[in-house]
């Protein structure tokens, strides 16, 4: 099974947390379900054109906090997680994706102030087309 | 974990070629792309590994037993797939295979006919009056499905068309999962590199200059757009650089704080192909 992952060579978070946020992701939105299979370490190392090295160190990350299980002979699963734990990964990605944003603006000599201005703009417009 | 393969002070003297000192091991689960011009030695390292020519120096051990002792168990482990295969011209694909899975205890026959059914390859047609594609194709198929431990690919990808490369692939993958496998494999194709190895080995005139995780290399190289021109004086970690605003550095991290002080801004920085980081690692080592 191909995932829809997409890694960034040039940005400063490891290769493994990219990979490993992207799945967490995926499975707190519901695209990948409980008992999904996910793909096998060396499948995703040729998809992805990384190694295994990082793609083990990525799954045992994502095993390690409850979100995959691996059965012996079997392969790799989506696990059945608590509700609450995709909350809050929810709430991370979103936080993470503003600030993102904002340190993209300082980095280009915006003001916190200006910073907040830009994005009053941005949701106000947003507002209105929900309307 | 004990290595499947040890090369340990491995060195081959000839009149006019010296290979080594080789110190490497590999484990299990793992692929690994030899890599290095033509003559570099991969070849020669895998005739090594096989036993085929005796190294002047150092011992060669599979599975924690030498290679070069009387006891050749080991050869039961390890299947080899040269570059080409000579004085089998006039056996047909149907004899080579009787002759080969009755030397290996672990051969997987329908791996074998999977194989020949998506190679689509004429099995009682003689060696010899095949393409050098199908040939290699047909070495191929006579070499996986003894599924040793160790898997040797010299070059396997060459004279291949680009749909019989992706079978390819996807069958070497499938193989590594059945488990505690491992693959070394010499090429050319950056494509085969970028999509199998998890580690790359660098050969340069017989001298090994490298031994890396993949995206640890990778990531050892950036390409800088500066704001504005630079001075004559080349930058910490700069290795080339084309016109007055871009330079590449092999020390991303010292090269950036060197900017900072300078307050030099950079509009981009971006990571190098593993084909430009290969040529710059093999063209500089010669240099130097």
């Amino acid at each position: 099974m191909h995932l829809p992952i997409r890694l960034t060579k040039e940005s400063r978070e490891p290769i493994y947390h990219q990979i490993e946020n992207q799945i967490k992701a995926l499975i707190s939105s519901g695209q990948l379900k409980t008992g999904t299979p996910l793909p096998s370490i060396r499948a995703l190392s040729k998809d992805l054109e990384i190694s295994v090295i990082t793609i083990r160190r990525a799954y045992q990350n994502l095993e390690y906090q409850g979100f995959i299980k691996t059965t012996q002979g079997k392969g790799t699963f989506v696990a059945d997680i608590e509700d609450a734990l995709k909350e809050k990964v929810k709430v991370e990605a979103v936080y993470k994706a503003i600030e993102g944003a904002i340190e993209t603006a300082l980095r280009h000599d915006y003001t916190p102030t200006e910073v907040e201005k830009i994005f009053q703009s941005i949701i106000a417009a947003y507002k209105k087309k929900e309307e | 974990m004990q290595p499947l393969i040890e090369f340990k002070n491995v060195r081959k003297s000839n009149d006019d070629f010296e290979l080594g000192p080789i110190n490497l091991s590999f484990e299990p689960g793992t692929i690994t792309a030899l890599v290095g011009k033509n003559g570099a030695g991969k070849s020669t390292f895998f005739k090594l590994l096989m036993n085929l020519v005796s190294p002047t120096e150092g011992d060669i051990f599979i599975k924690g037993q030498s290679i070069l002792g009387e006891n050749e168990d080991w050869k039961k482990k390890i299947s080899y797939q040269p570059q080409s295969l000579n004085g089998v011209n006039s056996f047909t694909g149907k004899e080579l295979k009787k002759l080969v899975s009755h030397y290996y205890p672990t051969w997987d026959d329908d791996l074998f006919t999977k194989l020949v059914h998506q190679f689509e390859l004429p099995l009682s047609k003689a060696f010899g009056k095949l393409s050098q594609g199908v040939q290699k194709q047909l070495s191929l198929a006579l070499t996986i499905p003894r599924d040793t431990e160790i898997l040797l690919l010299d070059e396997p990808t060459a004279h291949m068309d680009i749909p019989t490369k992706q079978i390819l692939m996807d069958c070497l993958v499938d193989w590594m999962d059945r488990g505690d496998k491992m693959i070394l494999i010499a090429s050319h194709q950056v494509e085969d590199i970028r999509k199998l190895a998890d580690y790359l080995v660098l050969f340069q005139k017989g001298k090994i200059v490298g031994n890396y995780v993949k995206e640890e290399l990778v990531a050892q190289y950036k390409r800088y757009w500066l704001e504005s021109s630079l001075s004559a004086q080349p930058l910490p970690g700069e290795i080339a650089r084309k016109g007055e605003r871009l330079i590449i550095s092999n020390h991303p991290l010292e090269t950036e704080a060197h900017l900072r002080k300078e307050n030099q801004r950079w509009l981009d920085a971006e990571s190098l192909d593993l084909e430009d980081i290969i040529s710059i690692v093999l063209n500089n080592e010669r240099k130097g």
